[in-house]
């Protein structure tokens, strides 16, 4: 797969580096705090309203608000794996209607095609454009996109689709308001097409009252400060953003640096998936390149271009953005480089209902290379996934539609220069928690037997990696399960010296007492009493572990983090 | 009316306020804090200030202290051994797996407050309905108790899952227990909180646990030294959800009590709008670090029922207070690509700002504000002036790095300080669908009242109140808190007239478990009030709506209550939805208050003095210098409307007014400015 000839170069929106000095770096401050704080609103908004776990517990969504050339001004903590799409989203949004020309004060516009969103059908971007009073005059686009209970997929998750198709539903950008109308329609088709309707139209209601406060508030924003002034703040706030970034690479060796990613398969076919990408630093550029990956896939690992770029910039702007939201001018020196038909830029009709786990690995990968050029700012490998299974019943329960349970949980996460990694969620969904169980047992007809941490799961090194956990419950009706766990065949990666931790994996328990383990897996058909056990694994070591400090052993062997074998095996003891 | 005495241990200084009935005058201390025993800084403000016959005539001694915080801030607490459900004894540890700084990759979250070779399991399971599922092994309890008493815990905490529906678990592992010998206190989730979510509820459980001990000793300590001095009255101690409870039902529920400091503003605040009907408020307390605010509906302030404390999360009512790192300790400095920045760095007390001459080097928005005039003269209370080339040295500096003029730069410090103190104010009254022009503005803290009038300004608000002691308003707030018990239990119940009888028979068991808890106190004048948690069915989002209330029971109809949901709901989200509604938890309040205390003026002196001085001072509204007249508050004639622009001074703090403001002194105490104009 060493055909370069046919590639892409993506790059931040217009205006790079303008130079434009003339606003003050108060008014810039001002209006940078002000923009920050009207994402955050829109972030409260949507929590607060919002009908599934997904969007108030796992954060399974980006605000943000962007100016007229389509370019981030702020967003709120949330998904990072989705926070650098969204000016995709706005562009195909906006397409998909005719163009600038047809936006219209009130309207407000509804878009999921993957290609464009960078995600699967059921992430669903809704875009607002924003007037001025005279309401002719275009300001910019607050918008959101979360993750819908359901969009009529061939399941309600999905790890073996083969084409988009079999992926859910699409709205190729079209009104769901005109001119402050509702269009009927368009929600009559949205409940027709979901198997929980009432939780997806409550979330998208919920969606809807976030973007409204954004577009109020920007509005707000530009009409205090006055539209002239706001536009040179904003440049100076970009120029501001991109300096911050320059200087972190400007900092670090030229060179090319190269990170691996390993997926246990395609969702299709067996095969282990393995792929390079190429992290170039030059000067103050930092170029991702994924353009020797494997052509697109059989299976749904297919990553959008939208969502390659954004693990990237998420990746980036993680590790050298001064630990602040970003805007569009943190992302200018981060340059993407792919291969259309490849599977980090699949073409139509490529399956992509996972490509949140391939965006994952990639991070993973970019954050290998990255270590080689800083290895004292980034930690070693984390168990590389989210592992997030559901399961879900068809009968009736009390909300009189199927149910579904399931969510993103922690896994061990690197070592570091400075101490041992923990147990958290992945980088990649950084913000999210998983729903705690007397909650979720008080909703659905299952039962937790455990949620522990595993002895021996965490690579050794002198700074250790943080352990994995053990979940398992028993469900009380005949369900189906999908499994989406990665990662079961090769742990994630450990850095100078230290060890990896142990893998993901999960196993089914049969009522008989039969077990069988799986990766991933699309409704699997299981009677009531089985139990699921899901193995979140270990995080890497950083360093040699004979290295590592007496002392933290021991307490390690106190605490029944390590066995006194791992120890003797491992550690100097 | 009632003598008392209020006194707030702070981080830097311990504020002592003391209310005589007779002569309806208060007396002001403030004593540095003795971080090693915050209860001698506290009766050495006690000694300096109220003579021992005014001791003994008291009746009440409030009390704010960080002692609790500073035990969680220190981790020195108790040694807690922790009991849990088979295969959950790391929830403490495992949390619920998110980040608290997302934008920094190598954030890790401290270290659980009870480490895992004492936190053990017991074979046990009650379910979500309250069945039980697997009766408890007592044998596990026994054997964990060895290991504790090895390890040498002196407190347990005892954590099973879903024990806020039936306690029996919990209740007969503290039997077991005790019928084994152990004599430490043992904390029991389902008392500490009758709420789901079992990582929280673990927590706050544990956090109970680890700092009853220091809390119990503290507050034993002060009593019996008051107690010596002559002190015969009841000794009070505010919660993190308002009001205050008795030092002997603190010692019992300690983790009520964490949440000092920013509560009693909020307190003071909410006392002073039920009392002068100021209508709906919005308090401003800048300090030196922190810009505290907190919404004041209907006389109270906004509750939460959750807090955090050093990323640890507690079930317990919580005032709604939102802070942020900009008070009038914040440095100025130019971030790496190249603009602006105020805090949230502190210059603090030590070395405090630059034109404190304290060794301090850093701009300010203290030195800012200075170095503009908006502190008049710079003579402070404690004797501190301030100095000017100290300010404009610092300021200097950084007005450097940006190519701007020291002018320019201060009035930028100003301003970024202010506008993100209005952010904050924006976020907390609209995300609830309060509009703040509504709404007044109440400045307090050492620099509230300075920045106010451009708050104002920012936030489109007409009118700002200062209230009296404006500098020690935390110590105010204390002296008028309410005693409040309070307790809340999860059960969802689908709205039916059914269920609204069901929600009133737990209600009656939430009463009088509250009453049951200390009898020390007058049980006659306790008033019942409740607050139920709904949510539309599938949403997990719920909303607090009052009901009405007849005999401490829900006297709506069914419809009536889901009507009062469904009007806070449009409030909120301009919406409602098609769906039926649930109760989700029901909270249950008995509230007494103390004997009412007059408001009149502090310090009041009709010297009439100095009207005519002034100084040159700049002016944010005209965008240029002028001259600014300055007053004595203490001077200034009753309800006579003064003209800005002018800077008021008082003991503690000083008011900026600015040119499109006028003001006036009221007899009850407030200064009340009216500003004119706005930004928006």
């Amino acid at each position: 797969m060493d055909d370069k000839t046919n590639t892409e170069i993506y790059r931040a929106g217009k205006g790079s580096n303008t130079g434009i000095k003339d606003s003050d770096p108060v008014t810039t401050e001002i209006v940078r705090n002000a923009l920050n704080s009207a994402a955050n609103q829109m972030k409260r908004t949507l929590i607060r309203a919002s009908f599934s776990p997904t969007v108030y517990e796992v954060l399974d969504f980006a605000v943000a608000l962007y100016d007229k050339e389509i370019r981030l001004l702020s967003q709120a903590p949330s998904l990072p794996i989705f926070m650098a799409t969204m000016s995709f989203c706005i562009e195909a949004a906006v397409e998909g209607v005719g163009g600038e020309e047809n936006l219209e004060p009130g309207d407000v516009i509804l878009y999921n095609l993957p290609y464009g969103t960078g995600s699967h059908a059921q992430d669903a971007a809704i875009v607002m454009p924003v007037f001025l009073d005279d309401g002719k005059t275009l300001i910019g686009y607050a918008t959101n996109k979360a993750h819908w209970l359901d969009i009529g997929a061939k399941d309600p998750y999905c790890t073996d689709t083969t084409d988009v198709f079999q992926e859910g539903v699409v709205f190729p950008g079209v009104k769901l308001y005109s001119k402050g109308e509702k269009v009927r329609d368009i929600f009559r088709m949205i409940e027709a097409n979901s198997r929980m309707p009432v939780g997806t139209l409550g979330d998208i209601n919920a969606q809807i009252a976030s973007i409204r406060v954004g577009a109020k508030e920007l509005l707000r924003v530009v009409n205090r400060f006055g539209k002239d002034t706001f536009e040179y703040a904003v440049e100076r706030m970009f120029d501001a953003g991109e300096a911050v970034i320059r200087k972190y690479f400007e900092s670090i060796d030229d060179g090319r640096y190269i990170g691996k990613g390993i997926m246990d398969d395609n969702g299709v076919d067996t095969d282990l998936i393995e792929f390079d990408i190429i992290v170039e630093i030059d000067g103050s550029t930092v170029r991702m390149d994924y353009s020797t990956a494997p052509d697109a896939q059989r299976g749904p690992i297919n990553c959008p271009l939208p969502s390659t770029v954004s693990a990237s910039r998420v990746a980036v702007t993680m590790l050298a953005g001064a630990g602040e939201p970003p805007n569009e001018g943190h992302l200018r020196p981060v340059e993407v480089i792919t291969r259309p038909g490849s599977m980090f830029h699949p073409l139509p009709p490529s399956p992509c209902f996972l490509y949140g786990w391939s965006a994952i690995s990639a991070m993973e990968g970019i954050y290998e290379a990255l270590a080689k050029a800083v290895p004292t700012d980034v930690p070693a490998g984390s168990a590389a996934d989210i592992c997030a299974v559901l399961v879900w019943g068809a009968k009736d329960n009390k909300y009189g539609e199927p149910w579904v349970g399931g969510s993103p949980f922690p896994m061990g996460q690197g070592g570091f220069a400075g101490g041992d990694g923990d147990t958290m969620i992945h980088v990649a969904e950084a913000a999210a928690r998983f729903p705690p169980v007397e909650v979720w047992e008080a909703l659905y007809p299952w039962r937790f037997e455990k949620f522990e941490l595993i002895q021996d799961s965490a690579g050794a090194g002198q700074h250790r990696g943080g352990l994995g956990i053990d979940i398992v419950f028993e469900v009380f009706e005949d369900f189906s399960l999908i499994s989406t766990v990665e990662r079961t065949k090769v742990p994630g990666w450990a850095a100078l010296g230290g060890k990896s931790g142990k893998t993901n994996g999960v196993t089914i328990t049969y009522p008989d007492g039969k077990q069988k383990k799986i990766g991933k897996i699309t409704n699997m058909q299981l009677p009531k009493g089985t139990k699921i056990a899901i193995h979140c694994g270990g995080g890497g070591g950083y360093g040699d572990p004979k290295k590592r400090n007496p002392e933290l052993v021991e307490r390690d062997l106190k605490e029944g983090y390590i066995s006194r074998k791992f120890a003797e095996k491992n550690y100097a003891f | 009316m009632a003598k008392r005495i209020g006194v707030d241990i702070g981080g830097t200084f311990t504020d002592l306020l003391f209310y005589d009935d007779k002569t309806n005058s208060y007396i002001v201390e403030k004593v540095p804090t003795v971080p090693d025993h915050p209860e001698q800084g506290c009766l050495n403000a006690v000694n300096l200030a109220v003579s021992e016959d005014l001791l003994q005539e008291s009746e009440y001694f409030l009390h704010g202290t960080t002692v609790g915080i500073n035990a969680l801030l220190e981790r020195k607490g108790a040694k807690v051994g922790l009991l849990a459900t088979t295969g959950f004894r790391d929830i403490l540890e495992i949390r619920r797996g998110d980040r608290a700084e997302m934008y920094n990759l190598i954030w890790t979250p401290p270290p659980p407050i009870v480490p895992r070779h004492l936190r053990l399991p017991v074979n046990e399971r009650t379910m979500a309905d309250g069945s039980i599922h697997l009766p408890i092994n007592d044998d596990d309890v026994l054997e964990a108790l060895k290991v504790f008493e090895e390890e040498g815990a002196d407190s347990i905490a005892v954590t099973y899952l879903h024990s806020y529906v039936n306690p029996e678990h919990e209740l007969r592992t503290e039997t077991l227990l005790r019928e084994a010998g152990f004599e430490g206190a043992i904390s029991l989730s389902h008392k500490v909180s009758g709420e789901f979510r079992e990582y929280e509820r673990t927590t706050t459980t544990a956090v109970d646990a680890f700092v009853r001990k220091r809390m119990q000793n503290y507050m034993s300590q002060l009593e019996s030294d008051l107690g010596d001095k002559g002190f015969k009255g009841h000794c009070l101690i505010t919660r993190s959800g308002s009001g205050c409870m008795t030092f002997a039902e603190a010692e019992a529920r300690p983790f009520e009590t964490i949440m000092s400091g920013p509560v009693a503003g909020a307190e003071g605040a909410a006392e002073l709008a039920r009392a002068l009907q100021l209508g709906d408020l919005i308090t401003a307390d800048v300090g030196g670090t922190s810009f505290d605010t907190c919404l004041i509906i209907n006389g109270r302030p906004q509750l939460l029922y959750q807090g955090i404390v050093e990323g640890l999360p507690l079930q317990t009512p919580w005032v709604d207070v939102r802070s942020i790192g900009a008070g009038g300790g914040s440095i100025a400095h130019v971030d790496a690509g190249g603009l602006l920045r105020v805090g949230p760095q502190s210059a603090g007390s030590v070395p405090g700002p630059a034109c404190y001459s304290r060794g301090g080097e850093e701009a300010t928005v203290t030195d800012a504000a200075f170095y503009l005039g908006m502190l008049g003269e710079g003579e402070l209370a404690s004797n501190v002036k301030l100095d000017r080339t100290k300010a404009e040295a610092a300021i200097a500096k950084v007005a450097a790095q940006l190519g701007m003029s020291n002018e320019n730069c201060a009035r930028g410090i100003v301003r970024i300080a202010c506008a993100s103190m209005s952010e904050t104010i924006r976020e907390i009254t609209i995300e609830q669908g309060n509009d703040p022009r509504n709404m007044s503005l109440l400045a307090f803290g050492g620099a509230g009242p300075l920045l106010a009038s451009l708050m104002a300004e920012e936030l489109d608000i007409t009118n700002i109140i200062v209230p009296p002691y404006a500098g020690n308003f935390s110590a105010w707030g204390l002296l008028g808190a309410d005693l409040l018990r309070a307790t809340a239990r999860s059960h969802i119940l689908p709205v039916s007239k059914e269920n609204i009888i069901k929600a009133n028979s737990i209600l009656d068991e939430l009463f009088s478990e509250l009453e049951s808890r200390d009898n020390a106190y007058d049980a006659n004048k306790w008033v019942k009030e409740i607050a139920i948690d709904m949510r539309y069915r599938g949403q997990e989002h719920s909303m607090t709506i009052q009901p009405d209330i007849k005999k401490g029971r829900i006297s709506n109809s069914a419809d009536e209550l889901q009507q009062a949901f469904v009007d806070a709901y449009e409030n909120s989200f301009g919406g409602s939805l098609e769906t039926t509604t649930e109760i989700v938890s029901l909270r249950a309040t008995l509230r007494q208050t103390l004997p009412a205390r007059k408001y009149s003026r502090a310090d009041y002196t009709d010297s009439n003095t100095e009207e005519n001085k002034s100084l040159q001072a700049y002016s944010f509204h005209k965008n240029e210098w002028m001259e600014f007249k300055l007053y004595q508050r203490a001077a200034l004639e009753s309800s006579r409307t003064y003209e800005g622009p002018a800077i008021v001074s008082e003991q503690t703090t000083t008011i900026y007014i600015d040119s499109n403001d006028s003001f006036t002194s009221l007899d009850d105490g407030c200064l009340l400015i009216n500003h004119s104009g706005g930004a928006n």
